[in-house]
């Protein structure tokens, strides 16, 4: 997998770049909007990404100059403005996610992999299984070596959220975007609240553990061992 | 004073004389007219008077008694201002006054004959004389048969009379002038020296008194409606001013804490012989702080945003029961944690065009404090009311209530009662909420508070 990174900040490009490389991902880095353009129209990236202040041309503009060649390669906007307009206007431009500084580097990898699960269109399973767990998503029901978890409606969505992503830390704020459609986070530890209750149905009585806090960063469903 | 001719003073007084004098000029010229014709009416009147007496004087003594009279009239007249002749109607001279004053008087009119034949016609014509510094009127008039009367009489006396007016009229006019040009500076500067009272005061508070008002009391009514919608004006910008550096303050304040327990954190992290465990611990503190700025930063200007109404603009229907029974459900675990039983009381049903996020955010930041405030092991209670025309959703908590003091400033930016302080939070939850409910036509206000504890009512119309 090919990505294309314009940004001309350094450091941020750095902290990027390494991350997407231990992920797997090769990374071509741009530090100005002339040149991203030329390379996002010459070469065929599987995604971009695109800070929206850039010195030449403006990561818009950009955007816009890729969608007129239709070209769709995913596009995810990475832009220190953050009010519902500045969202919507880059958007409208053709990106398909955007991203506000400052990020966390979790937060930015779960969107380039939900963008590329997207594009490749790969048939949704029924079920998921994770060592003992099992989710079934067309009842909606959880099970725990064998035994049937007693999940609330929201809990099920969490938990889905977390095996869908698994090893991958995902941000509060994350969380409650996907799962309770809030793009901000209510404050006091509602997150935390809700995992620990999760953690208290999914782990309790088992010997491995499958929900971790990872602090300062999120929360993580993996094998303890792995 | 700058530039004196663009003044409005300047202007209007030149306004207020100029039409005084345009007004006085033509008074005194239509007096002028008016005395002047009337003096000459009166001169010819005397002059047809003589022909008619002398008509009277012929009919009752002859050409005799018509002579006796003319030498009388020249003895007491004066032979300067008046002359009389007797004239064939071929214009020939038969008799006469002292005509040494009068030089050139045969060569006046001759075309008499008319007066034969017409006996009540009386000429009259106005000649000039060398020998006489004014203009002379004379008359011809049929007194007998063949006699023609002609009786002359200077205009001096009349013009003397006309010279004396204007001489008068002119110096009144020069008084006059003055006189207006000073009442009208006068009536000018009363009128704009509240103006430019407003406009010191202006500049005042550009230069930074942002306490200077205008106490302008004997002005005309503009002016002091002028005044007052100046001073409301200032008041408001003071206001602003001073919230505004209320909220740097505490935005500097808020800032500056996390930022000094990174410092701390990271300072700490280095000086000592740090393992790597104990790196991770302080990268793993750094990132909350962090996160906790990047949320007040954020908070701010969410909160700028929703007062300047951005929220409003995209607009779906809402169902808010639904909307605060997901909010409920979401809180429910924390309540758990805090010993707090959370009670939601809704219709079934309640459709509201509004901003799904505003609103779900508004919702939360009520409800969190709720819960944070409200005294362990016991209730919040959140209830929905929907009238026909509006919607009320009560937040209620149990706990030590809000002093009176603070009450009237728990929703501006940043306020945070003292017994508040201790828990987190950032100062801006009601004053987003607030915002949100204003920017969809409603309110959030305190509705009651004591020591058993407040209730905070959302307010909607529908």
């Amino acid at each position: 997998m090919k990505l294309l990174l314009i940004e001309d900040d350094q450091v941020i490009a750095n902290f990027v770049i390494k991350g997407l490389n231990e992920a797997g991902f090769s990374v071509d880095h741009m530090n100005d909007g002339q040149a991203g353009l030329n390379a996002a129209l010459q070469e065929n990236y599987d995604l971009a990404i695109i800070d929206i202040m850039l010195p030449k041309l403006d990561g818009l503009s950009i955007i816009s100059r890729i969608r007129e060649k239709k070209l769709n390669t995913p596009i995810i906007i990475l832009s220190a403005k953050r009010t519902v307009d500045d969202r919507i206007n880059g958007l409208q431009h053709g990106g398909d996610d955007y991203l506000t500084k400052p990020f966390s580097f979790s937060e930015l990898l779960a969107r380039v992999e939900a963008l590329l699960r997207r594009a490749s269109n790969i048939v949704e399973p029924t079920t998921l299984e994770i060592e003992d767990l099992e989710l079934d998503l067309l009842s909606r029901t959880a099970r725990r070596a064998g035994k049937k978890i007693d999940l609330q409606p929201k809990e099920f969505a969490l938990l889905e959220y977390l095996v869908r992503n698994t090893g991958r830390v995902l941000s509060k704020t994350m969380i409650m975007e996907r799962v309770w459609n809030y793009d901000f986070d209510p404050g006091t530890n509602v997150v935390e609240a809700r995992i620990s209750k999760l953690r208290e149905k999914v782990d309790k009585n088992h010997d491995a553990s499958l929900i971790h806090t990872v602090r300062g960063l999120g929360y993580v469903l993996k094998i303890q061992n792995a | 004073m700058p530039n004196l001719p663009n003044t409005l003073s300047f202007r209007l007084t030149l306004w207020y004389s100029g039409s005084f004098v345009v007004f006085l000029a033509a008074s005194f010229l239509t007096l002028l007219i008016s005395i002047d014709a009337i003096l000459g009416d009166r001169i010819d009147e005397d002059l047809i008077k003589d022909i008619k007496e002398f008509r009277e004087f012929y009919e009752s003594g002859g050409l005799n008694s018509v002579k006796q009279e003319i030498d009388r009239e020249a003895k007491t007249g004066d032979i300067t201002e008046i002359f009389l002749r007797l004239l064939t109607p071929q214009g020939e001279q038969f008799y006469s006054s002292d005509l040494s004053h009068w030089e050139g008087i045969t060569t006046v009119q001759n075309k008499l004959e008319k007066f034969a034949t017409n006996e009540s016609e009386i000429l009259l014509v106005t000649v000039e004389f060398h020998t006489q510094d004014e203009e002379t009127r004379i008359a011809y008039g049929l007194i007998g048969p063949e006699i023609i009367l002609q009786v002359g009489e200077s205009t001096e006396e009349k013009e003397e009379i006309m010279k004396l007016l204007f001489i008068v009229f002119t110096t009144m006019f020069l008084i006059a002038i003055p006189i207006a040009a000073t009442a009208g500076w006068f009536i000018a500067r009363k009128s704009v020296i509240g103006i430019e009272e407003i406009n010191q005061a202006a500049i005042d508070i550009k230069n930074g008194k942002f306490n200077r008002r205008l106490s302008i009391k004997k002005h005309y009514d503009e002016i002091q409606t002028l005044a007052d919608t100046f001073n409301l004006m200032a008041e408001r910008i003071h206001e602003l001013i001073t919230e505004m550096s209320e909220m740097i303050d505490n935005i500097a304040h808020d800032l500056r804490s996390p930022l000094a327990r990174i410092r701390a954190i990271s300072e700490n992290a280095l000086s000592r012989q740090s393992n790597k465990k104990e790196f991770q611990t302080a990268t793993e503190d750094t990132l909350e702080e962090c996160d906790r700025m990047i949320q007040m930063v954020n908070n701010t200007l969410d909160v700028a945003e929703a007062e300047a109404g951005v929220v409003e603009r995209e607009k779906e229907d809402i169902n808010l029961a639904n909307l605060i029974q997901d909010a409920c459900e979401l809180f429910e675990p924390v309540a758990d944690e805090n010993n707090v039983e959370l009670t939601c009381t809704l219709n079934s049903n309640c459709h509201f065009k509004g901003n799904r996020q505003g609103l779900q955010r508004m919702m939360s930041n009520l409800i969190d404090n709720a819960i944070k405030y409200t005294k362990p092991n016991t209730s919040v209670d959140i209830k929905l009311e929907n009238n026909t025309n509006s919607i009320k959703i009560n937040i209620s908590d149990k706990g030590h209530g809000i002093p009176k003091e603070s009450q009237h400033r728990i929703f501006d930016r940043f306020y945070r009662c003292d017994n508040s302080r201790s828990k987190e939070g950032s100062g801006l939850g009601l004053s987003y909420a607030r915002a949100v409910a204003r920017s969809h036509g409603g309110d959030v206000i305190l509705e009651t508070s004591s020591k058993k504890g407040s209730t905070f009512a959302v307010l909607l119309p529908i």
